[in-house]
């Protein structure tokens, strides 16, 4: 056989190879765990850079349920990260859009890949050690030497921008709050946070631990110690609307459940959704007081309609509130 | 009084290094200079300024009050000697070491052959340990004593070693993940081996430029030390990876967490770095691009320890908490600044390089694959960046994580095993027609084989089969051309093929080196690809004696158990492996529960078999029930082994070097 037949052969032997191996991989029947790919998107809020699908805390799993349920459920990917992203503050896709302000991240590699290859095909053609900063016209080590320098002095700037605006805008935080905000607060113990919220009474930024450490004695069914967090909360000019709002509707919850103060209740829960209008929470839990509290069912049921038209509410809370809606407006006693 | 000695060594090292700057500048202006002496004295006080953390870690003096917070009388060894470099202070006292000991082996080897081009090297160096002694007297202070005691800990430290000092009973003891495994002992003084080692190279290349002599003299002069950071950083990265699959209790060994990313950028450009230089040795090209390598390797280890020790990383605001920020931030721009404006002064001086005659020749291939490496270096530089700056700038917070760095990184990655399948086999300055195509498609077919292989019998993934099929790729065109040389000398001298192939590998062991390291390359990727894509996993709640069925093994809970440690509370559970009806082993994942942390550290308990590791996480216990991760990493111990045969490949260079000095310098002139 001669030289040229059998380069020919085992060419040929190659494509078909290598189109057979294209074949089968292409054929391959799909079959993705899709909450796992979407979790593994999202950055878990209360983690270190972690997604919610790697990280071993109580939320990111709570986070993976609602995933699992949703794509249970049969909701497209981005619908999902839409509500995920809408219901959990701090949470953020990892997987930056190549679109607005990240945009450049996707770019920049595709612009340093083109340059690199501008460099070696002009270097190719005219030898010589640094193309990218030479110009014939001009003499070369001037020319060089002043490209250098403006490259210099605008990597220079931008650093010293970056530092300047981290350094005046944000005024260091006293003790470490926007430290402990960064962390997992679900590894900080609770008498951490008191001690926390206690050092930093004057910090604007201390609503966030407050409210943290509120719901925590809250799920705890420690009303006692939740409260003045809660009212703290409530109270501070510096708090924004979602924690005012949140921080009045557990209170008003609170003073229903614990003490069985009915109209105070729905001053703090009128108060609550005057801040925040349509809060799902606030909307059921008055509705829940105007039921069981108020002996009110007619007020209860179109409390309870307007939360059922709220599009992103959890698939069990909604089968939940079905159910008491049904009972209400049948007039019978709340359960 | 270890707080005197302590601080005593850290002035004489700032003395030693401020002298070295002195007569290194003097000496290499062409006057005669000692620089023995004063890198002797850096030596000797870093070494006291060790030795005083060490003294007084194993005698429990929490008159330090580096000692009362970050350490305590429970601490185990080998933890309580690790604990020097578990926190910012100590951890910038071990760097200081290492830098004064590649200090110390640049200028003993000066003093044998004395020129200007490693004095200015060494006054460079000298400049680099001002700065990080300087730190440790300034804003890291390890040695301030405690003035103010709390119970456990410390609460206020003053930098005067006579002030009163008010002495704690304990200390916390180093944060709890850092004395979960053994491995977090060794894997910092490691890694900075690799950081610091990247020192030398910038200092010659400074030099050089400096003297303006761009020559291939510094390349050569620095190589070995090149050499080593490079074999370090490597191991480095790899024992990093492995302590986070034992540890971290995700089951996953990279997150392109900013704190792996710190480490992997150097490296990536070191790597470039070793090879280009290469390109300069052999054919004089690529000088500019040289020192730009290697003032960006210095440079991305300085920003990775910016990075990793200001906090910037938890949140661009707590930048201004600590002075190590600003203080490292601003060495960074001075590194920066200084070496680029010194190379745009030297820039006509950087002659002219030959031609590049032919894409198609090792000279092509480096081209490629130093192009292939500055772009994933720069896409984890700026993926790793971009968050903070666009926070720091504008307010607006993103996330960019593992999908953005796999997106690209997976197909880049790809291109580099592809490109180390060519770059081997293709001769210098051009190949004669035909050569490739001789010297290729034997691996070609074997790879090709292999992967249908793959596919019919393991799975039909696309990335695995692709990893595969390069890896099969670039490890056949090794030994194929190891086969070839072997079977030319054979037949010119008869002799038996194996004592040829030693031959071989003997006349040209740090290119044979190198191709060591391209195999545990292959191997990494093979072995990533089959664990991030045929992974079993499964969630179990769990009574005792109930049993589940997972990945072909049987697993049974015995029972809960909970012991005391001097130092840990552990709690856990223990799980019978059965394979058929004989049990195999007994796995125990765990709580650890350290002092006073309340949160336990969930240690993963791991059962090593070549097909996949079983892994199993204990996610919670109640009285009644455990609940359970089940894991299988499937082939990850090829990432180790590939890992280490990688960095090993960089240690048989550098011995090989030794051995080769004077054979290399003949090479090296009449190739020139």
């Amino acid at each position: 056989m001669s030289e040229r037949v059998r380069t020919v052969t085992t060419v040929a032997v190659m494509v078909v190879m290598a189109s057979a191996l294209a074949l089968l991989i292409s054929t391959q029947p799909v079959n993705v765990d899709r909450a796992e790919a979407i979790g593994s998107r999202i950055k878990c809020p209360v983690c270190q850079g972690e997604s919610i699908a790697n990280s071993p805390s109580q939320l990111a799993e709570d986070m993976m349920d609602l995933v699992a349920e949703r794509v249970a459920s049969g909701a497209g990917d981005q619908q999902i990260i839409d509500e995920l992203l809408a219901s959990y503050t701090g949470a953020l896709l990892l997987d930056p859009p190549a679109s607005g302000s990240t945009l450049v991240l996707w770019l920049a590699p595709l612009a340093a890949v083109g340059v690199g290859v501008g460099i070696i095909l002009w270097w190719r053609r005219h030898p010589g050690p640094m193309p990218a900063t030479e110009a014939p016209s001009a003499p070369r080590s001037r020319t060089r030497l002043l490209l250098g320098g403006l490259i210099l002095a605008a990597s220079f700037a931008g650093i010293v921008v970056v530092a300047s605006t981290s350094l005046q805008d944000r005024p260091a935080p006293a003790s470490g709050v926007a430290d402990i905000g960064q962390q997992d607060l679900a590894d900080v113990s609770n008498e951490t946070m008191e001690a926390v919220v206690a050092a930093n009474l004057d910090n604007p930024q201390i609503n966030g631990m407050r409210l943290a450490l509120a719901e925590r004695y809250y799920e705890e069914g420690d009303y006692r110690s939740a409260f003045p967090h809660y009212l703290a909360v409530a109270e501070s000019a510096e708090a924004t609307d979602v924690e005012a709002a949140s921080a009045l509707t557990r209170l008003g919850w609170m003073a229903y459940e614990g003490n069985g103060e009915v109209e105070t209740a729905i001053r703090l829960l009128d108060q609550a959704l005057a801040i925040e209008p349509g809060s799902s929470v606030a909307l059921y839990l008055k509705g829940r007081v105007q039921w069981c509290g108020a002996g009110d069912p007619e007020s209860a049921t179109s409390l309870f309609e307007q939360v059922l038209e709220n599009p992103s509410l959890p698939e069990e809370s909604r089968s939940e509130i079905e159910a008491d809606l049904d009972r209400a407006s049948s007039g019978a006693a709340c359960t | 009084m270890l707080a005197l000695l302590g601080s005593a060594g850290v002035v004489a090292a700032i003395i030693g290094s401020v002298l070295l700057v002195i007569r290194g500048i003097r000496s290499a202006r062409g006057g005669t200079a000692d620089l023995v002496t004063p890198s002797k004295l850096i030596l000797a006080g870093a070494v006291i300024a060790m030795a005083a953390m060490q003294i007084a870690l194993l005698t429990d003096d929490f008159s330090l009050a580096y000692l009362a917070n970050q350490h305590s009388t429970t601490t185990p060894f080998p933890f309580d000697v690790a604990t020097a470099w578990a926190a910012l202070e100590g951890s910038i006292v071990l760097w200081g070491l290492i830098l004064a000991v590649f200090i110390w082996a640049v200028a003993a080897r000066h003093r044998k052959a004395p020129d200007q081009l490693e004095a200015a090297a060494l006054a460079v160096m000298g400049g680099v340990a001002v700065f990080f002694f300087g730190l440790m007297i300034t804003v890291a202070n390890p040695f301030e004593v405690c003035v103010d005691a709390l119970a456990t800990g410390c609460a206020g430290s003053s930098p005067w070693p006579f002030a009163t000092v008010d002495v704690p009973a304990d200390g916390p003891g180093p944060n709890p993940l850092l004395q979960n495994h053994y491995m977090m002992a060794i894997h910092p003084p490691i890694l900075y081996i690799g950081y610091v080692g990247l020192t030398v190279p910038f200092a010659y290349a400074i030099g050089a430029l400096a003297l303006a002599v761009p020559g291939p003299e510094w390349l050569r002069r620095s190589h070995r030390s090149t050499l080593v950071a490079w074999s370090f950083l490597a191991l480095g990265i790899v024992l990093g990876g492995w302590w986070a699959y034992e540890v971290l209790s995700w089951g996953g060994y990279w997150a392109w967490d900013p704190v792996e990313n710190a480490s992997l950028m150097p490296w990536l450009v070191a790597t470039a770095f070793l090879h280009s230089g290469l390109v300069q040795q052999r054919r004089g090209m690529l000088q500019a691009w040289n020192f730009i390598l290697v003032i960006s390797a210095f440079s991305l280890t300085i920003l990775g320890t910016f990075l990793t020790r200001s906090g910037t990383i938890n949140s661009v605001h707590s930048f201004t908490q600590s002075a190590i920020g600003p203080a490292l931030l601003g060495f960074l721009v001075l590194v920066l600044v200084g070496s680029f404006t010194l190379f745009s002064m030297r820039s006509h001086l950087v002659a002219t390089s030959p031609r590049l005659e032919s894409f198609v020749s090792r000279e092509g291939g480096f081209l490629v694959n130093n192009l292939l490496l500055a772009v994933f270096a720069f896409i984890v530089l700026i993926g790793t960046t971009y968050p903070l700056l666009l926070e720091a700038f504008s307010g607006t917070r993103v996330g960019v994580g593992e999908p953005f760095f796999n997106r690209l990184a997976v197909p880049l990655s790809f291109l580099l095993l592809l490109t180390m399948g060519f770059g081997p086999v293709t001769p210098w300055r051009g190949a004669a027609p035909g050569l490739l195509w001789r010297r290729l498609r034997a691996p070609t077919l074997i790879a090709l084989s292999l992967g249908i292989v793959t596919v019919l019998g393991v799975t039909r993934l696309g990335w695995v089969v692709l990893a595969v099929v390069l890896g099969t790729f670039v490890a056949g065109a090794i030994v194929g051309l190891l086969v070839e040389q072997t079977r030319i000398r054979a037949e010119k001298t008869g002799r038996p093929l194996l004592a040829e192939a030693r031959t071989v590998i003997g006349n040209d062991k740090s290119f044979w080196a190198g191709q060591l390291s391209h195999l545990g390359v292959a191997l990494v990727a093979v072995g990533m690809a089959f664990a991030a894509n045929l992974p079993l996993n499964a969630q179990v709640v769990l009574a005792p004696g109930d049993s589940v069925d997972f990945a072909g093994y049987g697993l049974v809970y015995d029972a809960p158990f909970r012991r005391s440690e001097p130092n840990r509370v552990v709690q856990g559970a223990r799980i019978d492996v059965y394979q058929g009806d004989r049990r195999i082993t007994t796995l125990e994942p765990r709580l650890n529960l350290y002092g006073s942390n309340p949160s336990p550290i969930v240690t993963p308990a791991v059962m090593r078999r070549a097909g996949g590791d079983l892994y199993l996480t204990l996610r919670r216990t109640d009285s009644e029930t455990i609940e359970l991760d089940l894991d299988t990493s499937p082939m990850v111990w090829l990432i180790w082994l590939g890992g280490l045969t990688a960095a090993a490949g960089g240690f048989w260079s550098l011995a090989a070097r030794k051995a080769d000095r004077a054979v290399t310098q003949e090479v090296v002139t009449t190739d020139v």
